[in-house]
Parts: C-alpha cells; structure tokens; sequence
C-alpha cells in the first residue's frame, strides 16, 4: 500500500515541478533506460544516484524512499530468486544488479506520477499528438479509479449482507464467491459508462469543430537544459564505458 | 425489562473512523427497541449509512461497541448477523445478478442453508406480498425502477430477519411507489418486525414512525417522537432538512396566537383545527 | 408577445427494439422565462421526452422519432447531439457521472473546449463563472472531494457556462438532503430568471419544486394529461403525482367552503393568507355583533 502511495500526485513548489510533464517523463524514461540497459553494478549505483539526486531536486526524497521501503519486499524477493541460481560472488552482484534495476524503475517513475496529475498526463499525450479521444480516455481512466472501487465496497457489501461469505471458509470457497460480485459490477458500470457517454454528448464532445484548450504545454529554457543535461550525462557514461 | 421494551441493538459509545482517517462517527450512544418504528436522519454524510453498517456487522466500530440480540458484532460474522438484520441499501442495482427474480430471492436464503423446499415456500411468501410473484422467471433486468426496488425488499423478506433496515427507501421514487412502500412497513409492522428507516423525507417520516433520531457530523443531535422533533427548528437546521410543510403553516399560525401548538402532522389534524377558528370567525356560516 | 424556443406537435417515439410507443401525441409549446416542472410516474416517458430537447434522441438511443419539432431552430433528427450543447444545457441526475474531470476549473472549461473557444476567453468565463457560482476556492480541488450539493452546483455551473437558452433537469436533486435540493432548486430559478432561459425541470419531490414553477406539465403513460399553473395542474392530477401537505389542505380547506388563494405555493404564503382570512372573518364577525347591538 506504501509503495502505491508514493504514485498519488502531490504538488509540490520545485525546479523539477516547474518542468514540462513531457520533460519529466523524458528524464525518467531515460534514466529507467540506461537501468536497463546497464548490466555493471557501478552503472546501477550511479543511476539510482541520480534518481535520488533528481528526488531532491523535487523535495520528494522521503516520499520515494517511502515508496522503496514499500517495495523492500519485492526487491529481497527479485534478489533471492536471483542469488539462488548461482549462489557466488559473481551470482551476488548479478543479483544486485537486478534488485537496483527494479529499483530504479520504481524510484523514476514513482517521482513522475507523484508529480504529474492525470490532467497533466493527459496534456502531454496530446501534446505529443495522441488523438484527443484517447487523451481523455486515460484522464477519466484516472478520475473514476477512485469511483471504481467505491462501487466494489458497495456491491461486496450489499452481498454479503445478504449471507455471501467473503471473510472465512476455505480459499477456494472465498474466491468462488468473489465471482458473485462480477456480475452487478459488470452491469453497474457499464450502465455508468453510457450515462458518462450520454452526458459527454449532451456538453458538445465530438462536434465537428477544432477543440481548444484551456491550459496548453510551453517549453522553456529549464526544459532544454534539463534534457540537454539529461543526453549530456548519457553521452558521458557511454564515453567513459559504463554502459 | 418487559418484552416490549427489549432492545434488540444496543449501540454504546461507538467511533468509526475510515481507513483514510474520516471520522464518521464520534461517540454515538442508543438503542433499537424490538417492534419499533424509528427514522435515522441527517445531512449527506452525517453518519447515518456508516451506523447501519454497523448493525450487521458490515463495519466494526473503532472504539465502543454494538451488540445485537446481546452479541457483540465485533465477535460475529457478517453472515451471522445478517440473519438477524436485514439490510436493504438504497441502490437495489448494486446487487442484482441472478437469472431470474426467483433465483434473486432464494440467494440469502441458500446461503444461509435454509433446505430447498422452506426455499420454495419463502420465496413466493415473499414475492406475493411485493406483488411480484408473476415475474418470478423473468430476469431481474427486465423490472421497471420500483419493481426492483421491491425485488430487494422481497429478497430481504425472504429470510425473514427480525430487525430490517431501509436505507433511503423513498430518495428518486414516484408518489405511487412511495405508497407501496407505506404499504410495506405498515404490514411489516403487523408482522412485528423492528423497523429502520434511514431517510431525510420529512413528509415521509411524519406518517409511520415512532421515534426518530437525528444525527449531525457523527454525533446524535437530538431524539424523541416526530411531533417534538420535526418542530424543532434548530434541530432541523442542524440536520439540513427542513421542517414538514404542515409545521412551517402551524408554526405561523401559532406567531399570530391563532393555534395553541404547532406540531401538527396529520391534514385532517390541521384542517380541522383551521376549519373550526374559521367556522368561529364567521359566526358559524361557511364562506367568506 | 412570449418568445417561444421550443415546439413539439404530434410527437410520438419508439425506442429500438421495443414494440410499444414510448411517446405519443406530444403536443408542447415551450417559452422564454418559464420554468416548467415536468412530473409524473416512473416509467411515464418524462426522462425520454427530456433527451428530445438536446438531440440525444434519436441520436445517442436511435429509435423512431416523429412528428413536428423544432428546438430554437434545430430539429434533433437533423443535428448531432454535440450540436445542442451551445443552445440546450443537459443536467444530470448523478453528479458523478457527469463531472469527468480532476480539477473543477477543467470541469468547467471542457464544454466550452468542445466548442472551440479561444483560450483566452475560456479563461476569461471560467473566472467570471467560479466567482458568480460562488466555488472560486474549488478551483484547483478534485470533484470527487466534494459533497454531493457542491458537485452538482459544479455540474450545473459547467452547463451553464455555454450560456444555453434552454436549459434541461433531470431530477438533479435525487441525492441531496432537502435543505441542499432547496438550495440548488433556488439557484436554478435564480439563473433561469437572470439569463431568461426556458428551463424544464423534472422533480419527484413536488414539496420542495412546486414553489418554483411557473407551469407544470404532467405525464402519464407516454402523454401529457395536463399542463398548466401549478396549483391547479398538481390538483386536478393528485391521484398520480401526489400533492404535497400544503396543497392536501387547501383542498381540504376548499371543500369545507373555506378557499384559501395561494400564489407562491410556499407554506409561509398560505400560512398568511389563512391569517388574512381569520383576521378579517374576525374583523366581519365582530363588526356584525355591533351592527346587530346598535340595531
């Protein structure tokens, strides 16, 4: 639960927030694909580095080392399962390797959804020219989350109040009687969705006229300093044989 | 304590907070007596949805506690509870699944293992007295808005729980389907059932009910027989409902020392009382 | 002369698959500054004639549409429903599924998005319309953090803000308390007498709605049975739509040969006029014993 918590948005007061959403998502897709990319410990140690390093830059360090300590199970697990094969020192640092990887790519993209709202996300994608339907898929996508899992509680309390066991007995039983709930959810929310669908109508979506937008995406000079800082430092650790 | 003065939930000193840190109920202390009528009211978030689900269990109190028929619902299951109270929410589309109304109905009464023949028996006991017995292989689906409303009564009937809970039963429904739903608690009550009515239809409430409790922020704000609260103005504002038309109409009355009281909630009441002040005004002929 | 926005002559609808009319012999002529209540039982075609104002029949439902119809010059089988939305404000009964967004400031600025508006003045009537609304501090906040009367007040703002001639409800009030239904139902009146529209409003609870309408308009079983001032209309039809107490007692008053006028239909007015009526058969009364001592 910690680690989803380190995805919700806040916003913050910072350089890094000040950057374009498509900017943020640039340093942290660069930054997960040079963890990819990478098989040598040093590499790792120094990416995940400038992870943190980009975290504080964010005032965000506490909230993604929250979100790593969420995920400390994941990452001994990812170790484990890794070491186990070749249990020597040659297996210990693979392993390693792969534990700060996975890190890495928790750490950069839990910095970038913790500081971009699905309204922001929704104007990068559009900003980048995914078509306008698609755009608003995802930020309602975002919106409803919440409204999703309120009907959930709704529908597995109305059943189990009705004697439909979901709390004791075997596991197989329990799972069985999960199934009960698919059913009025299923319906529940695809009747919601035409009603959605009706009321997106009813406020002028899809008329055939150029839409606009309240807030619009400008790159300024922070934003081609970062990505220009960004190439630089990918440009140097390939020079230098790091990657 | 006689018979009739049983309380069949006990609800003492109860605190409910929500995983996400709302407070919804902070400190509420009362009781259902069996074979009541009462109304739980209030403002949208008051506390009142949060509180029944504490009577079968649903949720457990954070601190305090409730017990039912003398068990602590921290220690009973949710199924177990549910025998006793029955629940029925306000959207009956949040649950609706079976095949058919038939099937829809007999679901609690499988899962509470009652054997297949008393399944039989009950289940068209209970569509007849919802007057939905003709649709019992008709897919739920296919009911119009108050039929399944009254599905999820039927469904709840059933099973026949002591105490049973209407969570907003009159919020969207027609002057007809309100109605039938008097009809319903009326012969509910026959049956000797303890009746719940979590509502904020004043007009409503001023016909069936016993006792109503009014609660504000979590908290229980004021309690007693329609007639004291439903005139009680600070009361009401504090709930965010408003006072029944009937009682805005004596309350003026009463200002101009017209009537001696203002709790009237009955037209036949009212009416009577205003017809004799204006038979008297007249000297006894009948029009102005 | 009234400006008439809305006509509908022997209008009759059929949803697809389905064998009976939903809709038949529909005759409504519709005006500048009224507010009409449309009531009627579950089931009575209230909702299907609603979505014939803004397009979304036949367009979203498709169906057999007939008749003569003219909405402020559009005729819903020729134009798309999104073509409605400058003139014909929709409102929903579920406020969360019409609030799509996270922040209410895009919530607001989506429709007018749609229609291809300059940013700039997108700007300019979102500020204007978050001040007259009242919600400026809920700018930046997230619709589903809000009470159920705040985001509907949201979803009525974020229709309004395409500044409609019409303006279509229905049952906004469904899940509101009644001192909130009150509320929005009075901000409804309110913007409807300041931006003189022609609003319909369709509302179960006639004891908190009937005091706004200016005509009210009663369906049963897919046709209008009655349509006409309030207080007259709720009582020739009670034994479908129900009237509420106050109106029950002036019946009862009425028919015991005590007609008590009521104009606004609020309590405290009828509460006035009975005083009015006690007052002065009080004043009759004492000035008929001295006529009759002085004899």
């Amino acid at each position: 639960m910690e680690a989803l918590r380190a995805f919700k948005t806040i916003k913050k007061d910072s350089p890094y927030d000040r950057l374009d959403p498509r900017t943020r998502f640039f340093l942290s897709t660069v930054l997960a694909l040079l963890a990819i990319y990478s098989s040598r410990l040093d590499t790792q140690l120094i990416v995940l580095t400038c992870v943190l390093s980009l975290s504080f830059m964010a005032k965000r360090v506490r909230v993604i080392l929250r979100g790593l300590y969420g995920s400390l199970f994941l990452l001994v697990l990812i170790f484990t399962l890794n070491f186990v094969f070749t249990p020597n020192l040659q297996g210990a640092i693979y392993a390693l390797v792969m534990t700060l990887r996975f890190a890495t790519l928790i750490t950069s993209f839990a910095l970038f959804f913790n500081s971009t709202s699905p309204e922001e996300i929704g104007i990068a994608l559009e900003g980048v020219g995914v078509p306008r339907d698609f755009s608003l898929l995802i930020n309602m996508s975002f919106r409803f989350v919440p409204t999703l899992a309120n009907d959930i509680q709704i529908v597995s309390d109305a059943l189990r109040s009705r004697g439909l066991e979901l709390e004791k007995g075997r596991l197989y039983n329990r799972i069985k009687n999960y199934v009960y709930l698919l059913v009025p959810l299923i319906i529940f929310e695809v009747r919601r969705s035409m009603m959605i669908a009706e009321a997106l109508e009813a406020r002028g979506y899809g008329l055939d006229v150029k839409p606009t937008r309240l807030v619009s995406l400008k790159f300024t000079w922070k934003d081609y300093l970062a990505i220009g800082l960004a190439l630089l430092g990918t440009f140097l650790l390939y020079s230098f044989g790091f990657l | 304590m006689s018979e009739s003065e049983e309380k069949i939930i006990e609800i003492d000193n109860v605190y409910y907070e929500y995983p996400e840190g709302i407070q919804a109920l902070r400190g509420v202390t009362n009781y259902v007596l069996r074979g009541e009528i009462v109304a739980i009211m209030g403002e949208n978030g008051a506390g009142k949805t949060t509180l029944i689900k504490h009577f079968n269990g649903l949720l457990k109190p954070t601190r305090g506690r409730i017990k039912v028929k003398d068990k602590d619902t921290r220690e009973t299951s949710v199924a177990e509870l549910s025998r006793i109270v029955g629940i029925v929410f306000q959207n009956p589309d949040h649950q609706l699944f079976a095949e058919t109304v038939f099937d829809e109905v007999a679901f609690p009464l499988r899962n509470f293992g009652f054997p297949e023949d008393a399944i039989e028996n009950r289940v068209k006991w209970a569509l007849n007295i919802l007057e939905l017995y003709q649709y019992r292989d008709n897919s739920p689906f296919m009911l119009s808005v108050g039929e399944r409303k009254r599905l999820a009564i039927a469904s709840v009937l059933a099973y026949d729980p002591e105490v049973i809970v209407l969570d907003e039963p009159t919020a969207g429904q027609d002057y007809l389907q309100k109605e039938k739903i008097s009809e319903i608690i009326k012969l509910l009550k026959l049956m000797g059932k303890t009746i719940v009515l979590v509502t904020h239809d004043v007009e409503f409430v001023t016909m069936y009910v016993q006792r109503i409790i009014v609660m504000s922020q979590g908290k229980i704000i004021a309690e007693g027989p329609p007639h004291r609260v439903l005139t009680d103005y600070n009361v009401i504002r504090r709930g965010n409902l408003l006072p029944p038309q009937l009682v805005r109409i004596s309350r003026a009355l009463y200002g101009k020392s017209l009537l001696d009281r203002y709790d009237y909630l009955s037209v036949e009441d009212l009416s009577r009382e205003i017809i004799s002040k204006m038979r008297e005004a007249n000297g006894g002929t009948s029009s102005i | 002369m009234r400006e008439k926005l809305v006509y509908l002559r022997d209008v009759s609808y059929r949803y697809p698959d389905s064998e009976t009319q939903t809709l038949q012999d529909i005759n409504f002529d519709g005006y500048r500054d009224e507010i009409v209540l449309l009531i009627g039982p579950s089931g009575c075609g209230k909702s299907t004639l609603a979505r014939i104002f803004n397009g979304l029949i036949p367009n979203f439902y498709g169906g057999q549409l007939q008749g003569e119809i003219d909405i402020a010059g559009y005729d819903p089988r020729k134009t798309p429903t999104a073509k409605f939305a400058k003139t014909v404000g929709f409102v929903f009964q579920n406020p969360e599924n019409q609030l799509f967004f996270n922040t209410v400031e895009r919530e607001l600025a989506f429709g007018l998005e749609n229609l291809g508006v300059p940013p700039a003045e997108i700007r300019k009537k979102t500020d204007q319309v978050l001040r007259e609304y009242g919600i400026e501090e809920l700018r930046q906040r997230s619709p589903f953090e809000l009470s159920s009367g705040q985001q509907q007040k949201v979803a009525l703002a974020s229709v309004m803000i395409m500044e409609p001639q019409i303006l279509i409800l229905d049952e906004p009030t469904a899940n509101l308390d009644p001192f909130s239904a009150l509320k929005m139902l009075g901000l409804i009146a309110k913007k409807t007498r300041e931006h003189r529209m022609l609003t319909i409003l369709i509302e179960h609870r006639l004891e908190i709605a009937l005091q706004f309408a200016t005509r009210v308009v009663v369906m049963n079983e897919g046709q209008i049975i009655a349509d006409g001032p309030p207080l007259e209309t709720v009582l020739k039809t009670d034994y479908i739509v129900g009237a509420p107490p106050m109106v029950q007692l002036s019946k009862k008053l009425q028919s015991s040969g005590f007609p008590i006028n009521i104009d606004k239909l609020v309590p405290e007015a009828m509460a006035l006029e009975i005083i009015r009526k006690l007052s002065k058969g009080g004043l009759d009364e004492r000035k008929r014993r001295e006529d009759n001592r002085d004899r």
